[in-house]
């Protein structure tokens, strides 16, 4: 039970979170993101095994754009009119509002939860795998991201690596950012260089094991669809529906 | 016997070219033969290996003349990706040459490339480990390995297609020696269990003892003067003192000191932490203990990774130190000066790098694997850069795996092993302790052995 979400497969899983997000895009009040959100942290209670400590932590910059949204709405609001619900610091917040305002916070939550809810359950090379298998991607284009994933340790060590021989060199940092980030391109030009050349040799080793870009017919990994996926979708679209159907009894 | 490659009067340019970079080239490799091309770097070399696994010349857009003959028929009547499924290679980069997390999944690609079934495919990765001794890699991740273990996984994804010929593009060139020796021994047996064709490119032929039947030399090597011993330059005042250094995580206590024009080496396995060492004296990570001076001059395996200005003489003069002519001119830097840094050559950068240390008035230089994929002539450069520069007084940390090139060129041996300095040795003192070699992983060099026959 607690591995059914990282057990999912991957390509039904991106695609019905996708048509949550689209779906939830078409109602604007605050309950309906509100449910979902709620129910995406209940599915995830139930069915994953995701570290919560790790998802409070990337939670935070989305509570914080939230409550950005929030604010911001409330504070520029266009309509002033209305029952007046709230008072804080001579600022008169009427229901519309703050129907606006929490809607529009609610919806960020609910798009971050969902969000995270894919990228902490999901193995990116088995979603690739997956997009391989059940949605006809190329191999081209799948096999150069599961490549471009193996190159990142190495182009952040190479990134490190460069970093401190320039700090040799007597470059300091400069305390204006937009300086550094300028400053910057001297790092990436190295790295640059250093890329094409790697990309070059990984597409030469590839090729001379056979590969051809062309489909393929058999997988050692078989990313499989089953009864499980099935159930979990449901769990999905009954949320959504209990969230879309709340904007007409609340 | 029967030929499975054969060249007739090939030539090959890159588009663009006006020269041909290879033209009448003739020759034929027979079925189960074991052949080395040898040749200076830039030479074309490797584009031959491309030529007979057909990355070229469809790659490249090059254009080729004669006639390439591969497995009995023409190289142009396959199609694309075929002749791969019977000549395997294996490449010099142990990190460019993967693409998949785990060796199982390594393996799996290429079988899924050869459209073998499913069903077949545990049997064959099982049976291929077993023959490359990796069995207990199976679900390893690959970017943890090191070199030689990754080299071994290449040659296993090469014969799990069961191939005819085994390409190998020196593939050594970035193992320490011992690994280069077990790679060795286990192709060796594998060659003559499985009888496949291997045509290697190599031009270090030292560590390979006598795998290779026959060698075929390409393009004539200029004619390098053998490196011979250097005459010690060592100076009677101290360049470089080390106390207790040590870092958090790795490095343990290490005192030692230098003199003024002495050239120590570093030695150890991969993995010993000699890098670690260089870093730490070099203070770009931080570490306990003092570096008396406190200010080292240090060349990463690539020098461009020191580069941030536009010109050679620019980046010699970067640090603010007033010798820029006169060191552009003692390494022969003049003619290239207004040159980008990035566009010289690999020795000239290396030359650049030493230069804008010495101009910053560091006088002691450590360098980090100078010595790797050097073909004779590079070496060569290297040494007489290091052997002039010494004489001047600079003093040298260099940290190699080429084991002839360090019987060459130190005065001193530092060794390494789990990220402890076991000692700092005369180097003649440890050429001659075959165990404390073995200790730590080395091979004997080949020019200390003949030293020692000649006086025994």
């Amino acid at each position: 039970m607690k591995q059914a979400l990282h057990d999912m497969n991957p390509s039904i899983k991106f695609l019905v979170t996708t048509i949550c997000m689209l779906t939830l895009a078409f109602f604007f009040n605050p309950w309906t993101p509100l449910i979902c959100w709620v129910g995406v942290i209940l599915l995830q209670l139930c069915f994953s095994s995701i570290n919560w400590k790790k998802w409070f932590l990337f939670m935070i910059p989305f509570v914080i754009m939230s409550f950005g949204y929030f604010w911001t709405t409330i504070v520029f609001a266009e309509e002033r009119t209305g029952a007046i619900v709230w008072s804080v610091f001579h600022y008169d917040i009427t229901k519309a509002q703050l129907d606006h305002a929490l809607s529009l916070s609610f919806r960020v939550l609910a798009f971050a939860g969902l969000s995270l809810l894919f990228a902490f359950t999901t193995d990116p090379t088995k979603f690739i795998l997956s997009l391989m298998q059940q949605l006809k991607l190329s191999p081209k284009i799948a096999y150069s991201i599961l490549v471009g994933y193996q190159f990142l340790p190495v182009m952040k060590e190479e990134f490190v690596h460069i970093q401190q021989a320039h700090r040799l060199r007597g470059a300091v940092r400069d305390r204006n950012v937009l300086v550094r980030l300028w400053n910057l391109r001297r790092i990436l030009l190295p790295m640059l260089a250093g890329a094409v050349r790697k990309a070059e040799r990984s597409a030469f080793a590839m090729e001379a094991r056979g590969f051809t870009g062309e489909k393929r017919t058999e997988f050692y990994q078989v990313i499989s669809v089953g009864k499980n996926d099935m159930i979990l979708s449901s769990l999905f679209f009954l949320i959504i529906v209990a969230g879309c159907s709340s904007a007409n009894w609340i | 016997m029967h030929e499975v490659i054969m060249f007739d009067s090939v030539g090959f340019r890159y588009p663009d070219e006006t020269s041909w970079l290879v033209e009448d080239l003739s020759f034929s490799i027979q079925a189960g033969e074991r052949v080395v091309m040898t040749g200076p770097s830039g030479c074309g070399k490797s584009t031959i290996l491309f030529l007979i696994n057909r990355l070229y010349p469809e790659n490249c857009d090059g254009e080729l003349k004669g006639r390439v003959k591969l497995l009995g028929k023409d190289g142009n009547e396959y199609a694309p990706g075929e002749v791969n499924h019977r000549i395997a290679t294996v490449f010099q980069d142990p990190d460019a040459q993967f693409c998949m997390r785990t060796v199982e999944e390594e393996l799996a690609f290429t079988l899924e490339n050869l459209r073998t079934p499913r069903s077949e495919m545990d049997r064959k990765i099982d049976e291929v480990l077993r023959m490359t001794e990796l069995t207990n890699y199976r679900h390893a991740v690959i970017q943890q390995l090191s070199g030689g273990e990754k080299q071994r996984i290449a040659l296993a994804c090469a014969l799990i297609m069961e191939p005819d010929i085994l390409l190998l593009d020196e593939p050594l060139s970035h193992l320490d020696p011992l690994a280069a020796h077990s790679f060795v021994t286990l192709l060796n047996r594998l060659q003559q269990e499985q009888g496949f064709t291997v045509v290697a490119i190599e031009h270090h032929l030292d560590l390979w003892d006598n795998f290779f039947q026959r060698e075929l030399v390409l393009f004539e090597q200029p004619h390098v003067k053998e490196i011979r011993k250097r005459q010690a330059a060592k100076q009677n005042e101290c360049a470089l003192r080390v106390k207790k250094l040590s870092t958090a995580s790795f490095l343990q206590d290490a005192s030692f000191a230098l003199q003024k024009g002495e050239v120590a080496v570093l030695a150890g396995q991969n993995g010993s932490g000699k890098s670690t060492m260089l870093k730490a004296l070099a203070g770009l990570i931080s570490a306990k203990g003092t570096v008396t001076p406190n200010t080292l001059g240090y060349v990463p395996q690539s020098p461009e990774f020191l580069f941030v200005t536009k010109t050679v003489e620019e980046e010699i003069a970067y640090g603010g130190g007033g010798r820029t002519h006169e060191l552009m001119e003692a390494l022969q830097l003049t003619k290239v000066a207004d040159s980008h840094p990035f566009a010289v050559s690999h020795g000239q950068k290396r030359r650049v790098a030493i230069a804008a240390m010495l101009n910053d008035g560091r006088e002691v230089i450590l360098m980090d694997e100078p010595t790797a994929g050097q073909d004779a002539v590079s070496l060569h450069e290297l040494f007489r850069l290091i052997d002039e520069r010494a004489s001047e007084g600079t003093a040298f940390l260099i940290v190699t795996h080429d084991m002839e090139f360090a019987y060459a060129i130190a005065d001193r041996v530092l060794l390494m092993k789990e990220g402890k300095l076991t000692g700092a040795f005369e180097a003649d003192e440890v050429w001659r302790n075959p165990k404390l070699l073995a200790a730590h992983r080395l091979m004997m060099p080949k020019g200390a052995l003949e030293h020692e026959a000649s006086f025994a």
